[in-house]
């Protein structure tokens, strides 16, 4: 009888793409879960809306490029594209804006580049990035935590709010918004505080900070920072890039405060609102992107960090967390190519 | 800070980088001890099985024993095949290789007779045997390492350097196997005694004894059986190493053990370090003790589909088909047959095929067992394989440039230094059989080396062809050019220079048949010529003596004329003789018809002249055309001369006393046109070359030539037509004898006073181009005179006649 031809090895971890990309779902439940505590269902909306379309457009490409669809959509790839985009939104962005945005990750940031593997960015990130520049108002106008809302949003005004077709619907939420609905997120107040004149200090007084770094950003940051230390448990991740941004981070913000601190606002600010726990373990550590060995990863996290930390104090955008990591992205392959390991036997070793 | 022997001897363990975790799988075969299986019906011996060519020494139908040689053969890494056991040479044919490939190589097959005759067997005890008799003795049965890369050991334990350490690798990290295992468990005394031969071949310092720490129990009995040894100089030990797999590889073992790294493309003997396996070490002792050649191994037979998995003695050359058979398997659809472990074995496609000395283990497995072999997905770059890598590989980069053919880039990320053994394969979550896109990238490295060595041995082939031909060619010119410069030694400038003329003439007689294909054979007329030329010297010789010495002579003027022609021709015969014979023609016509125009005549004689001095100026850049112009003269001569005769004869019916001299006149005329004709070639030719004084002589001889020669022919001439005149003169009755006497008297003195400063100025003319332009104006001088002369004569001529 005919034996079966392989090459070796003949066994392989059970681990799967879509079983690593499945985990870094389900590492992101707790921090879906706290924002959609402190920040209302809209979130929950933006997800779901947020996976179908990408499912859609995955498999649609998929048909055009006259590949598997079925074997591509499982890899789960773009579930998690999605997530990510999804819960970096403000939550009660208007619908067209995440299709927007997760049509043109998965099309045009994803596949046009050669599909998964391929890509030079980051997808969700660079979609987050396209609907920032594009709708500036929208992609700023944060919900308000509910404890400090007027008017919270339940999941019923939430969808009313997200697929309301008339732009007065939206406009009058928007309206009441500043107070009610929609506010500046933390970092935001901070930066227009203190071009405005205002301390540091004084901006934190606000009720929106609560006395600490902000109401519910806490809570949420703590929850996508456990979610990454289960992928790093599982080794989904790796922990040179996490470690790098969040040091790189504590370091740069920790320099800045010690000088200055009624113009820059406390590490902890830095390390615990906006988006940098989700940015330190679920975005940078896109393998695709990102750079591969041990040390360039540690380049590359701290590239990000400190480009966080610069964007946010001297830049013009409150959050940074997107710019940062399409720069780094794009130094990706040129540290990769620079920061290889010194291959066995390529030292040069002591006789006995 | 310890000294590295100390760390050694305290059980030190470094760390390797990379490595994985499989599941180890081998209880499945090692819970039984070794045991044997029944005789297979054939035995397939591959010839060579290891190493260099051999030559089988026994024949068809040849009865061979147990661990009796087969073959002979003398390479460096040559290793002599034995028969496993006794029995009859069935065939010696190709059969399908144990090889991934399956290719058919040689094989002797052996049909056993059952016995199991042993060979004679030489026992000996290895300490009163010298190092080179014991490994004569490794050599001559046939030992190859036994961990599975099947190197001969013999050359391994006969290393150039000094070892100081000798690691024995009992690690056995793949999963599944189980023969080393077994081995050390049930013969750890037999292993000491083959680690004190290698001890006494090799005299390290240490010898460490690493075992996987999944084996207690062969830990155990090799600790026990190394209680009560002693070595001389050396401290043996039993080092434990966590398992991980791929530990077992020899560049790995070395990093743990002593922290250093073999460099690259070097082997662990340069770092004095020597890893024999367990299986090895039992071996060498079973050669060296007993005698007994390689003819059998332990070999795991396990996995799920294997009803009896465990550990036997199977002779080599068994076929795995028969030691299946006897081990209760099971095939599945789709199954697979390894060969070696899971991790680096490889999968054969038919079970016809022989255990040689590097097999280590069977597995059966089920597919639940090692799982299906997923599609290969896309890579995500997550980089697991690079922190699997125990060679601290970037394997997501060696695969990129290998999927993309892109071979020298992965060279450039050291893909030689992948050891295969498939860490990156197993931790990758997208199943991309990375170690295989490395193989087909390595073997496409190696095709790309192999090219490339031949085309710089078909580039250097081809230099060294430019270069012999070069050298030939020089070699050539230099022997020719050595020749020439000997000719030109040997030679004299005369003869170079009549090699010169020669060539010149050949050249201007190759244009001249060429353009006159109807004139008569040049060379015929040269020869004529050159004879008439040498008459006429002599004649002119003559009368140039009869001249001076007689005193003035009558027939000279008449003569003149003749002159005149011959001396235009020398320098420009053409046009020159054609005014000449025009010239010539007038007069006599104007001599026959009326006595007038003496100025005509003149200064025709005048222009010619004048147009033979321009053409002679220009006469150095146009050899052609002078050579043309003599090939022309000739004809145009011969037909004026013709004319002259013609007139001549018409004057000789007229005149009938004078028709002979006429007739004689008109030959001479000819004569001395050829003569001049043959003289202008070698002067035009010569001039053209008149770079070298050599040649300015020749100029200056044959203007020489061209001056004495119409001198001594106007001289012969001048006494023919003198003889003419004198019988004209004396047959008819003179009116005016006294005034022709005067009239001659004075041409007589002008051309004879002319000749003498010819003959004068032409002595010194010689090497100078001054004696054409010097003999010219004398010519001129002698034509006018003779020209005056002789239409006075033939006045007088006509007056005699009408008289």
């Amino acid at each position: 009888m005919a034996f079966k031809i392989a090459s070796s090895p003949h066994i392989n971890t059970r681990s799967l793409t879509s079983g690593v990309m499945f985990r870094v779902v389900l590492c992101l439940i707790p921090g879906i879960g706290a924002q959609t505590y402190f920040f209302g269902f809209g979130t929950l909306v933006q997800l779901a809306l947020a996976i179908s379309v990408a499912l859609t457009a995955e498999a649609l490409v998929m048909v055009l490029r006259k590949r598997p669809v079925m074997s591509t959509l499982s890899d789960n790839s773009a579930l998690v594209t999605a997530s990510l985009l999804a819960i970096a939104i403000p939550p009660l962005a208007p619908w067209w804006m995440i299709v927007i945005g997760v049509l043109f990750a998965i099309v045009i940031v994803k596949h046009l580049y050669g599909g998964l593997g391929h890509n030079v960015f980051n997808p969700a990130m660079a979609a987050y990035v396209l609907l920032l520049v594009s709708f500036p108002v929208q992609m700023t106008s944060w919900v308000a935590p509910q404890s400090l809302a007027i008017n919270p949003a339940d999941l019923n005004s939430s969808l009313q709010v997200i697929f309301s077709h008339s732009a007065t619907m939206t406009s009058e939420y928007f309206q009441l918004g500043y107070d009610a609905v929609a506010m500046a997120t933390p970092l935001d107040t901070i930066k227009t505080d203190l071009s405005m004149g205002l301390t540091a200090t004084e901006s934190l007084h606000k009720a929106i900070f609560s006395g600490s770094v902000g109401v519910g950003w806490f809570w949420v940051n703590i929850c996508y920072l456990l979610g990454g230390l289960c992928l790093l448990k599982m080794k989904v991740i790796r922990w040179q890039i996490s470690t790098a941004i969040i040091v790189s981070i504590l370091i740069c913000s920790g320099f800045g405060f010690l000088i200055s601190p009624d113009t820059h606002v406390s590490p902890l600010v830095h390390i615990f609102s906006g988006g940098t726990m989700l940015a330190a373990f679920f975005i940078a550590t896109d393998p695709v992107s990102a750079a591969t060995s041990p040390r360039g990863r540690l380049i590359f996290g701290a590239m990000i960090g400190v480009l966080i930390y610069v964007i946010r104090t001297f830049g013009g955008y409150p959050d940074a967390v997107a710019f940062a990591v399409l720069l780094a992205n794009m130094c990706a392959p040129f540290i990769d190519h620079y920061i290889r390991p010194r291959t066995y036997g390529h030292r040069s070793g002591n006789a006995l | 800070m310890l000294t590295l022997l100390e760390q050694l001897d305290k059980g030190t363990l470094w760390h390797s980088p990379g490595g994985i975790h499989p599941p180890g799988l081998k209880t499945t075969s090692n819970t039984q001890s070794i045991k044997r299986l029944p005789l297979a019906k054939e035995f397939i011996i591959p010839i060579p099985q290891v190493g260099d060519l051999a030559t089988l020494t026994v024949k068809l139908n040849d009865h061979v024993l147990k661990g009796q040689m087969l073959t002979n053969g003398k390479g460096f890494t040559y290793l002599p095949v034995h028969a496993p056991t006794s029995g009859k040479i069935k065939a010696i044919e190709k059969r399908s290789s144990n090889h991934a490939s399956g290719l058919p190589v040689l094989c002797c097959v052996i049909e056993p007779d059952g016995e199991e005759t042993w060979t004679p067997l030489q026992a000996d005890q290895a300490s009163l045997l010298s190092n080179d008799a014991i490994i004569n003795k490794i050599k001559d049965a046939g030992i190859a390492g036994m961990g599975g890369a099947a190197f001969p050991s013999h050359i391994k334990l006969n290393p150039a350097s000094d070892i100081n350490l000798v690691i024995i690798n009992g690690v056995e990290c793949e999963p599944f196997i189980t023969s080393d295992d077994r081995l050390m468990r049930e013969h750890a005394n037999e292993i000491i005694d083959g680690v004190k031969i290698i001890h006494q071949l090799l005299k390290p310092q240490r010898i460490v004894i690493a075992i996987e720490d999944n084996k207690p129990q062969a830990v155990a009995s090799m600790q026990k059986s190394i209680e009560t040894l002693t070595l001389d100089d050396c401290k043996i030990r039993v080092t434990v190493i966590p398992t991980k797999y791929p530990s077992g590889g020899e560049k790995q073992l070395i990093q743990i053990i002593t922290g250093n790294e073999v460099p690259s493309g070097a082997i662990p003997a340069q770092l004095g370090i020597v890893v024999h396996n367990v299986g090895t070490a039992y071996a060498i002792q079973d050669a060296v003790t007993n005698g007994k050649p390689l003819i059998e191994r332990v070999v795991t037979l396990t996995g799920e589909q294997i009803g009896q998995p465990g550990n036997y003695w199977i002779p080599i050359g068994t076929p795995i088909k028969h030691a299946l058979q006897h081990t209760a398997f099971q095939a599945q659809t789709q199954q697979k047959m390894i060969i070696g472990g899971p991790m680096m074995g490889y999968a054969i496609g038919e079970l016809q095929v022989p255990i040689l000395k590097g097999t280590n283990c069977i597995l059966a497995p089920s597919n639940n067992e090692i799982g299906p072999d997923l599609p290969e997905q896309a890579c995500i770059r997550c980089g697991e394989c690079a922190v699997a890598c125990p060679a601290l590989l970037l394997p997501q980069q060696l695969f990129w440039h290998a999927k993309s053919e892109e071979f020298e880039k992965a060279a450039s990320y050291h893909l030689q230094d992948c050891i295969e053994c498939g860490c990156c394969s197993y931790v990758c979550p997208s199943d991309i059989p990375l170690v295989e896109y490395y193989r087909i990238a390595k073997s496409a490295l190696k095709n790309v080396a192999h090219e490339k060595k031949q085309a710089e041995q078909a580039k250097l082939r081809f230099e060294a062809r430019l270069k012999r031909l070069d050298d030939e060619k020089q070699a050539r010119e230099a022997k020719s050019k050595a020749a020439a410069d000997k000719r030109k030694q040997s030679m004299s400038s005369n003869d170079k220079d009549a090699v010169a003329l020669a060539m010149a003439r050949i050249a201007a007689k190759k244009k001249a048949s060429a353009a006159e294909p109807g004139t008569e054979s040049s060379t015929t007329a040269n020869k004529k010529a050159s004879v008439n030329a040498a008459i006429e010297r002599a004649k002119a010789k003559k009368a140039a003596k009869a001249a001076q010495t007689d005193g003035p002579s009558v027939v000279i003027p008449s003569a003149n004329t003749d002159t005149a022609v011959t001396d235009n021709t020398d320098v420009d015969p053409k046009k020159a003789r054609v005014a000449a014979a025009v010239a010539r023609a007038k007069a006599k016509k104007a001599a026959q018809a009326n006595p007038q125009p003496e100025a005509n005549l003149v200064s025709q004689s005048q222009i010619s002249s004048v147009t033979a001095t321009d053409s002679e100026n220009t006469a150095t850049p146009v050899i052609a055309d002078s050579a043309e112009y003599a090939v022309v003269d000739p004809k145009k001569a011969r037909i004026a001369a013709a004319v002259a005769r013609a007139k001549a004869k018409k004057a000789a019916q007229a005149n009938s006393p004078s028709s002979a001299q006429s007739t004689a006149e008109a030959v001479q005329i000819k004569t001395k046109q050829e003569t001049t004709t043959e003289t202008t070639d070698p002067l035009s030719s010569a001039v053209a070359d008149n770079t070298q004084i050599s040649e300015k002589t020749v100029i200056a001889d044959s203007v020489d030539n061209a001056i004495v020669d119409p001198k001594k022919a106007r001289i012969a001439a001048a006494v023919a037509k003198a003889k003419a005149k004198k019988l004209a003169q004396s047959q008819p009755k003179s009116h005016q004898p006294a005034n022709q006497e005067v009239v001659s008297n004075d041409a007589v003195d002008n051309a004879r006073v002319d000749t003498v400063q010819e003959l004068s100025s032409s002595q010194p003319a010689i090497g100078t181009n001054e004696a054409p332009a010097m003999a010219e104006l004398d010519d001129k001088k002698a034509r006018i005179a003779a020209a005056v002369a002789k239409a006075k004569a033939k006045k007088l001529a006509q007056q005699q006649q009408k008289d």
